[in-house]
């Protein structure tokens, strides 16, 4: 064999690595990116890190020894999912065959046309054991209340399907009051009544942003108030409004922990847990994850878990918070990502997947008795389900309005700005915000 | 006739431009083509790009600098460079000192190279570890009710009534700026201390036989070495602290309100929040611009030269 000289080595390598490395883009480029007629081996599955994605994980081995398909489960943080999928979707990047969405993410995901319609190219219909709000929150546009004016005349289809049930409820101490709030009258009594040094009446969860606002929407709709009227109208510097963050910022925050305005889920649970704090707002993967949780909670059996409680109108409000799953519009295996999900909402598998801590939306197993007793929320859930939980506003722009709206939240619990102040000026600029993306506010 | 052998050496001079490249020549430029390929593919081809969003909107109609004015239109953005700026204000001076005062003091009282190098090993150690983990660790300090710092002071009788560290607008400030000046003095001291390292031994010995005390050592001799070190800090930890993100997010969120807000988790919001990509191009182009000019003051203010 001829010798080479090492300069010739290092050229000969050199021009050899400039030639390879487009090859893996150039046969990408090629492909057609339609859905391959070969069998599907593998699922990818872009999921939210957490107690919402624990499940799952749990029972994807179960499909993938019925099946023999692998599935691979990618865990994001919450925010970083978001991100991850809005920029996978711009691609139309085909790196994942299902997707975890938060609910109040899929107008995003709807206008920008991101998904595969789960009715029309995959036969899903709806179950009647299922309450309808969960298939209307994963149907875009929205089949009921405002619809952005950029969807208005498009017929709505299913994109989304449930798999963790969360709706915002209420949580209180009922080894010290007997009897649970009805409204948040009741709620602030007894958070006077029950507030002592070193134990809360109130927990209130008001870091900035996404916290603070999850946490006072449910008292925001009871009292009335809302951020849009039905014509997108904002309304967050209204009577009602103003004075639901009045009650949450002012009246609540007497009898609430020090250090409020920074304030997570986390922070909230450990108070409950630890028996420091009587009730709050809370959601079903606090309760299973910490505050019913065995060798981390110390009130075991100690917490009722009811409904949002009602305003002055009357009316108690919960909040949507549902993950669905999804198929990509880049998926090159929509017909086998439709069959898993399928296969995990059918009742049996779904059983399995709630006794592996996941949450239902099948009436039927919010309701069983032998459920129940390892998850004391499900009837309270059940009912909120039932009763027409509200969701985040169905807007591409609910991001920036969320960020807008929890700041200001988050100022009047901090005592920054006064209720009015804050939202006065969070109307303002979600006003211009809208106006930008085409709003008629 | 005369011009003749002016117009044969500027010939001369063209063909040598001319001339062809030898093999060596030719090999390395080939090297150095994948190296020069990435460097445009990751920062020029994006650079172009943000300034062709920062003119356009999403749909890519050109909107000249349209965006550039929403941008600064928003009283966001100056409420976040003024938390910058107060961030920047507390951080350089305290992480300056405390770093220079370090350096100085292990460079003249330490001998042992043992005790030197277990120094060195500490003052790494902030410096590698994620941002994120510091974060969360500072959340646990500074938490509301359970945060260690409120009990440790507490038991040691210093407060009777918790501090609200995180929720006061200014204690919130100092939370999130205590962390920046716990990760960050290490670095100020380690490029110190190695600055100190190459004072010439016969100029300080020269110093104290002429009678100079310490402080006329520090100022006439090793201030005078370490001068050009100063710039070097000064760029690092500006580029640091505009692109300060994780133990701001997951301390404070940019909470109370906007207090804590600084100009990158602005911009994030901007971006991933707001989806308003041109807006975010704008800010992005114009934080480039104002810290290119700044840097350029900042290197005409303090001479790299140390004659």
């Amino acid at each position: 064999m001829h010798p080479i000289t090492r300069r010739e080595f290092v050229k000969r390598t050199a021009l050899a690595g400039a030639l390879l490395t487009p090859i893996p883009a150039i046969l990408e480029a090629c492909s057609t990116g339609t859905p391959s007629s070969t069998k599907t081996t593998k699922l990818t599955i872009a999921a939210v890190q957490g107690a919402e994605d624990g499940p799952l994980k749990k029972v994807a081995p179960m499909y993938q020894s019925q099946t023999g398909i692998t599935m691979e489960v990618v865990e994001f943080p919450y925010d970083q999912l978001f991100e991850k999928l809005v920029t996978t979707f711009q691609a139309n990047g085909s790196s994942y065959d299902l997707c975890m969405m938060d609910d109040p993410w899929m107008p995003k995901f709807g206008t920008m046309g991101a998904l595969q319609p789960l009715d029309s190219n995959f036969g899903f219909t709806r179950d009647s054991d299922i309450p309808s709000i969960v298939y209307d929150v994963g149907t875009w546009p929205p089949p009921r209340g405002p619809v952005p004016p950029s969807e208005q005349g498009k017929s709505p289809h299913l994109y989304g399907i449930t798999i963790v049930g969360n709706v915002e409820m209420f949580m209180y101490r009922k080894d010290l009051a007997t009897t649970p709030p009805a409204s948040w009258n009741d709620v602030l009594a007894n958070a006077q009544k029950f507030n002592k040094s070193n134990f809360y009446g109130y927990v209130i969860r008001g870091k900035a942003t996404n916290p603070a606002s999850s946490d006072s929407l449910p008292i925001l709709w009871s009292f009335g108030g809302d951020i849009f009227d039905a014509n997108w109208k904002v309304m967050l510097d209204s009577t009602e409004s103003i004075d639901a963050i009045t009650f949450l910022t002012q009246t609540l925050k007497k009898y609430a922990e020090p250090g409020a305005e920074n304030t997570d889920a986390a922070d909230r649970d450990r108070l409950i847990a630890i028996g420091q704090a009587f009730q709050s707002t809370t959601w079903p993967a606090e309760v299973t994850g910490v505050v019913e949780a065995q060798g981390v909670s110390q009130v075991i059996g100690k917490m009722a878990y009811i409904p949002i409680p009602k305003g002055p109108g009357g009316k108690g409000l919960g909040m949507m918070g549902n993950w669905l799953l999804g198929i990509p519009k880049g998926s090159k295996n929509g017909s086998a990502a439709a069959d898993f999900i399928k296969w995990l909402i059918k009742t049996d598998n779904m059983k399995t997947y709630v006794q592996n801590g996941g949450i239902p939306t099948r009436t039927s197993l919010l309701n069983d008795p032998a459920l129940g007793q390892n998850n004391p929320y499900f009837p309270a859930l059940a009912q909120s389900l039932a009763a027409q939980p509200n969701w985040r506003p169905r807007t591409d722009q609910w991001n920036a309005v969320e960020t807008v709206y929890g700041t200001a939240v988050n100022q009047a619990v901090a005592g920054l700005k006064t209720p009015k102040d804050a939202l006065t000026a969070a109307a303002t600029q979600i006003r211009a915000a809208m106006k930008q993306a085409g709003y008629p506010s | 006739m005369a011009n003749l052998p002016a117009r044969t050496a500027a010939q001369a001079v063209r063909r040598a431009g001319r001339r062809r490249l030898s093999r060596d020549e030719r090999l390395g430029y080939l090297i150095l083509l994948p190296a020069l390929g990435a460097v445009f593919a990751i920062v020029t081809i994006p650079f172009v790009l943000v300034i062709a969003q920062s003119i356009s909107t999403d749909d890519g109609t050109i909107v000249g600098l349209r965006n550039y004015s929403r941008a600064l239109a928003n009283p966001l953005l100056y409420e976040a460079i003024r938390a910058t700026g107060i961030y920047t204000l507390i951080v350089l001076p305290i992480e300056f000192v405390l770093g220079l005062s370090f350096a100085v003091l292990v460079h003249r009282t330490v001998r042992r190279p043992g005790l030197r190098a277990a120094i060195y090993v500490l003052a790494i150690l902030p410096l590698v570890v994620p941002q994120v983990a510091i974060g969360v660790v500072a959340r646990l300090a500074y938490a509301p009710s359970y945060g260690v710092l409120n009990v440790i002071l507490e038991r040691l009788g210093v407060i009777h009534q918790e501090i609200n560290w995180l929720g006061d607008p200014t204690l919130a400030m100092l939370a999130v700026a205590s962390v920046d000046v716990w990760q960050w003095t290490p670095f100020v001291y380690l490029v110190l201390f190695s600055g100190l390292q190459t004072v010439p031994r016969e100029s300080v010995e020269a110093a104290q036989i002429d009678g100079a005390n310490w402080w006329a050592q520090f100022r006439y001799i090793d201030l005078h070495y370490l001068r050009p070190l100063f710039i070097l800090i000064v760029f690092f930890r500006l580029a640091d602290v505009l692109r300060v993100f994780d133990h701001v997010f997951i301390l404070t969120g940019g909470g109370p309100g906007t207090t804590t807000q600084l100009l990158s988790l602005y911009m994030y919001r901007v971006e991933f929040k707001f989806f308003d990509t041109a807006q975010a191009a704008a800010l992005a182009v114009m934080v480039l611009v104002s810290f290119s000019l700044l840097y350029a003051l900042i290197a005409r203010v303090l001479p790299l030269e140390r004659a």
